[in-house]
């Protein structure tokens, strides 16, 4: 039983599906990844477990409503936006707006439990002390008018029941042990007193100060330069081999992926169109949608000036999946039976949703 | 890469295309199509347009005219008892005799021209001192920037004198009479829109569509005119909806300090109010009838500014 | 050079402006088209309330020469705060240069003034990195590519859209779409629409800010295809700055990197990215993450420390030298010269790396 069992998620804002049904499972010690491009469902999901979005109007456990797969292109992205909004009112502590609420459904299996089963007191329990989670903007994601220190100091307070000096002293020694230089003075300065690159381990100093049995990063270091995202991805690969920490790290590059994950799970329009173990994938990349993303990216041993092979169309393109694949309208390889109902899930180690798979390999 | 044709294809594509085309048309309609969807916005578009036809139509549809008097044993002026409302006369007679209905009927005409007439010269005049001020400041070079730190705190200490000071000594300065409340009013309301103006324009100079605009040799007067000015008036005009609220409070109080249009041909919802403060013991539905006509106009204008401020708030553009 | 804008009237028959280069394959060693020589500019830091006065200045681009080939495309990376942007801004004059030159065909670009100035701006032009925020929301499709033309006087308004269907196909867009409004696009058609703005004049230059990094990875390649299309298409010459080294490599003949202002190397495309002589473009080189588990596994990586120092108050001597693994105390003494350590290979490092 892996340590997080995600079943079958469904996000919906309103009549507009950003998650579409997506099952993947998170072991023990491992890195997995979530990876697609914008409005696929990534951040959704990863806020669905830790039960970070607005609740929608139909309740927890209403039943989704028909998935209007075509809606994706624009609400996709706006409800992702929305969904940014939780994760400020994270440090704040609560306070979030109703407008734009999520009907979540499904399942997400921690350590035996079900998290979108608890209520929102359980959850908040949880939340910090088993699993935690790091944003994709630090300055938005710490409070700018408290110290750090109080910041990580608050987390220890709450979950682990340290108070005063000895919460001090273990603060400090989470942040040296993020390499923050000069912890114990760092902890009076506030988040703009910071780089962006100190405030992003801030905020993983905060995030395993409970030493987590689940770290979610999600798009951790999409806004930082790439001599500090080197930094910043050194540091979370230690945690969880040290720690032994699960990592879901949602991502929109394959290059982070490539050097940090075991497994990985392509999104695609709300759904996971492949699935395997990193190195699998990248050999043997099955899904069209897969491989146009390789195709897509510039690498640096790749001849100057070749063309790339692009994806055409935009993610505006789509299908509802249950007509069918969501991305043939983009697929070069699409035929008759792409359009036959939805693409069924194929095989268990390297499962991908493309059911020509096998006459185009 | 030849593609193969499949019919089902695009008609699955064609209904994902017309559904999503649903949502789309240009960022005023899309606005549009969110107001009439909330509640505030209907409650005061409803209270708007009612008072609006009411002062369109006033004469046509009042019962009376609002300068007859009907006097007779029911009206005891010395003893400060009127009739109230009643059959013939439903919000009854005031202290000379007229019938209350029609005087509010008529009253809201000039209530809404006092409003309307007030917000427009803060509007334009302050649009123009806040407008020079931003393109000034945006393109004069050195020295514009002068002319704007000059413009500014001028704006800064017009605004630091309390609002009904100002148009008090403006009325005091051109007698009491409907037009020295209009612009009375309206005096007060131009350092407002001059800043806010001015800010819209300033946010919008710092975007990349106007470094965009320079870049394609696009003369100054033109960036300003055709990219910075049309979009740094929306939040002006939901702030033109506000201030009609308040231009219509505030006219109610100089003309209830005595400094509005002593003509009691064209009665008007301060002056009515003023007038029935000394009756507000034996017959205080005297007051209430156009204190209520203001605070309800008033709300109106303020339910639909807000409904509009929220509806072109572009942080909420994509939530749909 | 060909016809300048000026020379164009409305009335005759020749209305687009005859800007293309005759021969557009170019070779990579051709003549200079953009010439910078030492360009700096420096934002004062201002204090005070009542009087205002400099305290000091961040030194956003501190010096920085370079040359770029006409029908050749120059990359200039660097991180954030580097100044590249600055840089790009500052060749195009959207930003007042303090000090230096830039030339652009033989003209000074930064002698002119006013009017002048106004009419030399179809020559060059930018592309954005916010394709949404580059264009104005209330205007559509035809009046966001007729005004570059309307405000230099090209064309009637029937030759204006004619041009602007041929530029919209040019960059792979319907002329359906004329009637329609930027946030009626997706994210990687607004940046075509950008891009056949800025065509629209014939420029010889386009500087292209950060083209690619606001899109989907799917759409960049896209985007960075239709870039390298229009090059022998319509004749140009590209600055393209960046922060990615991939779309940098992918798109130039030539590479510049800067740090903190400066420029710290430059070579051509393929010898920077095989033999990187600074050891911030070492660095920089090691962290890029690549799309391969395989090479990932076996990737040496080069470890920066710490952050990007102030601007305002860089480093004495080297001014790397503070994150350099390899500093030595001859760094903080003494500033390394801009030398050519191989033929076509500039670099700014004391030592041969």
């Amino acid at each position: 039983m892996a340590l997080l069992e995600v079943e079958d998620l469904r996000v919906a804002f309103g009549n507009a599906t950003a998650v579409d049904g997506v099952s993947f499972s998170v072991e023990e010690g491992r890195i997995v990844g979530l990876v697609g491009e914008s409005g696929c469902g990534k951040s959704v999901t990863s806020l669905a477990v830790m039960g970070l979005l607005p609740k929608g109007r139909g309740g927890r456990r209403a039943k989704a409503p028909e998935p209007v797969q075509a809606a994706a292109a624009e609400p996709a992205p706006g409800a992702v936006k929305a969904a940014a909004a939780a994760p400020q009112a994270v440090p704040a502590g609560g306070g979030r707006r109703s407008r734009g609420g999520a009907d979540v459904s499904g399942r997400a299996v921690f350590d035996g439990t079900d998290l979108l089963a608890l209520t929102p007191a359980a959850m908040r329990r949880r939340r910090g002390k088993d699993l935690a989670m790091v944003f994709q903007d630090p300055l938005s994601s710490l409070n700018p008018v408290v110290p750090i220190g109080r910041q990580i100091t608050e987390v220890l307070e709450r979950h682990r029941g340290l108070k005063g000096a000895k919460a001090n002293q273990e603060a400090a020694s989470l942040l040296d042990r993020v390499g923050i230089p000069d912890p114990v003075r760092r902890l009076k300065e506030y988040p703009h007193q910071l780089s962006g690159g100190m405030r992003q381990r801030v905020l993983i100093a905060i995030a395993v100060a409970c030493a987590p049995r689940l770290l979610i990063a999600d798009e951790p270091t999409t806004a930082l330069d790439v001599t500090i995202q080197a930094q910043i991805l050194e540091l979370l690969k230690d945690l969880v081999e040290d720690e032994g920490t699960a990592l879901l790290m949602i991502t929109h590059d394959l290059g982070v992926v490539a050097g940090m994950c075991d497994e990985v799970n392509v999104l695609y329009s709300g759904r996971v169109v492949e699935s395997a173990p990193v190195r699998e994938l990248f050999a043997r990349p099955t899904h069209p949608y897969t491989v146009g993303l390789l195709g897509s990216i510039p690498k640096l041993d790749l001849p100057i000036h070749e063309p790339l092979t692009p994806i055409r169309g935009s993610i505006a393109d789509v299908i509802r999946w249950k007509d069918g694949c969501a991305f043939a309208p983009r697929c070069d390889r699409v035929a008759e039976a792409c359009v036959d109902g939805e693409p069924p899930l194929i095989g268990s180690a390297h499962a991908h949703r493309c059911v020509r798979a096998e006459e185009v390999a | 890469m030849t593609t193969a044709r499949i019919e089902k294809l695009d008609r699955l594509i064609e209904a994902s295309v017309s559904a999503r085309e649903a949502q789309t048309g240009s960022l005023l309609r899309q606005s549009f199509r969110r107001l009439k969807r909330s509640p505030m916005a209907v409650t005061g578009a409803v209270i708007v347009g009612l008072f609006v036809v009411v002062a369109v139509l006033g004469p046509v549809i009042a019962p009376y005219d609002p300068t007859a008097q009907t006097w007779g044993k029911e009206v005891f002026l010395n003893r400060n008892i009127f009739p109230g409302p009643r059959a013939e006369n439903w919000f009854g007679l005031d202290h000379l005799g007229r019938d209350m209905f029609s005087r509010m009927i008529v009253g809201a005409r000039q209530t809404l021209l006092v409003g309307v007439v007030a917000t427009l010269i803060g509007f334009v005049a302050g649009a123009v001192i806040g407008g020079v001020a931003a393109a000034a400041g945006t393109f004069g070079g050195r020295w514009g920037e002068r002319v704007e730190a000059v413009i500014m705190r001028a704006v800064d200490v017009a605004l630091a004198i309390p609002m009904l000071l100002l148009a008090l000594s403006v009325a005091a300065l051109l007698g009491p009479s409907l037009s020295t409340v209009m612009i009375a009013v309206g005096v007060a309301q131009i350092p407002i829109f001059a800043r806010l103006l001015r800010g819209s324009m300033l946010a919008q100079a710092h975007s990349d569509y106007v470094l965009a605009a320079v870049s394609l040799g696009v003369p100054k007067g033109r960036i300003v005119v055709s990219h910075i000015l049309p979009n740094s008036l929306g939040p002006v005009i939901v702030q033109a909806t506000l201030v009609l609220a308040t231009a219509i409070i505030e006219a109610a109080a100089l003309s209830y300090l005595g400094l509005g249009n002593p003509d009691p041909g064209s009665p008007e919802w301060g002056t009515m109010l003023a007038d029935a403060q000394r009756f507000l013991s034996g017959a205080p539905q005297l007051a209430i009838y156009p204190a209520v006509g203001i605070i309800v106009t008033a709300l109106g204008f303020t339910l639909l500014g807000e409904a509009m401020r929220e509806s072109l708030d572009p942080r909420l553009r994509r939530q749909e | 050079m060909s016809t300048e804008p000026e020379d164009v009237t409305p009335q005759g028959d020749a209305v687009i402006p005859a800007q293309r280069v005759e021969e557009p394959d170019l070779p990579a060693a051709g003549p200079a088209l953009l010439e910078v020589e030492d360009l700096k500019v420096h934002f004062p830091i201002r204090r005070g309330v009542v009087v205002e006065r400099t305290v000091g200045h961040v030194r956003a681009v501190d010096g920085v020469s370079l040359s770029v080939t006409q029908g050749g495309t120059y990359g200039l990376v660097g991180e954030s705060g580097c100044g590249k942007t600055t840089f790009g801004r500052a060749v195009l004059r959207l930003e007042e240069p303090t000090a230096g030159r830039v030339t652009l065909g033989g003209d000074d670009v930064t002698a002119l003034k006013g009017e002048r100035l106004r009419r030399f701006r179809s020559r060059m032009q930018m592309v954005f990195q916010d394709p949404l925020g580059s264009l104005n929301p209330r205007h559509n499709v035809d009046m966001l590519l007729a005004e570059p033309l309307k405000v230099h006087g090209v064309g009637s308004k029937e030759e204006r859209r004619r041009l602007a269907v041929e530029t919209l196909d040019a960059v792979g867009l319907p002329k359906t779409v004329l009637e329609r409004f930027p946030h009626e696009f997706s994210g990687g058609q607004r940046q075509r629409l950008g891009i056949a703005r800025a065509l629209m004049l014939r420029p010889d230059l386009i500087v292209c800010d950060e083209p690619v990094s606001a899109l989907d990875v799917s759409i960049q390649a896209q985007v960075m295809n239709l870039l390298d299309e229009i090059q022998g298409e319509f004749g140009l010459t590209y600055l393209v700055i960046a922060h990615d080294l991939a779309v940098v490599r992918h798109l130039s003949d030539r590479v510049g990197v800067m740090y903190l202002g400066r420029l710290v190397e430059e070579a051509d495309s393929e010898t920077i990215y095989e033999h990187p002589r600074h050891p911030y473009t070492k660095a920089l080189l090691s962290a890029v993450p690549q799309p391969d588990p395989e090479k990932e596994a076996a990737r040496e990586r080069i470890i920066l420390k710490g952050d990007l120092p102030s601007p305002a108050n860089p480093p004495s001597g080297c001014r790397f030298r503070t994150r350099c693994p390899w500093a030595q105390d001859v760094c903080a003494e003494q500033e390394p010269e801009w030398r050519e350590a191989a033929p076509g290979h500039k670099v700014a490092c004391h030592f041969d790396l």
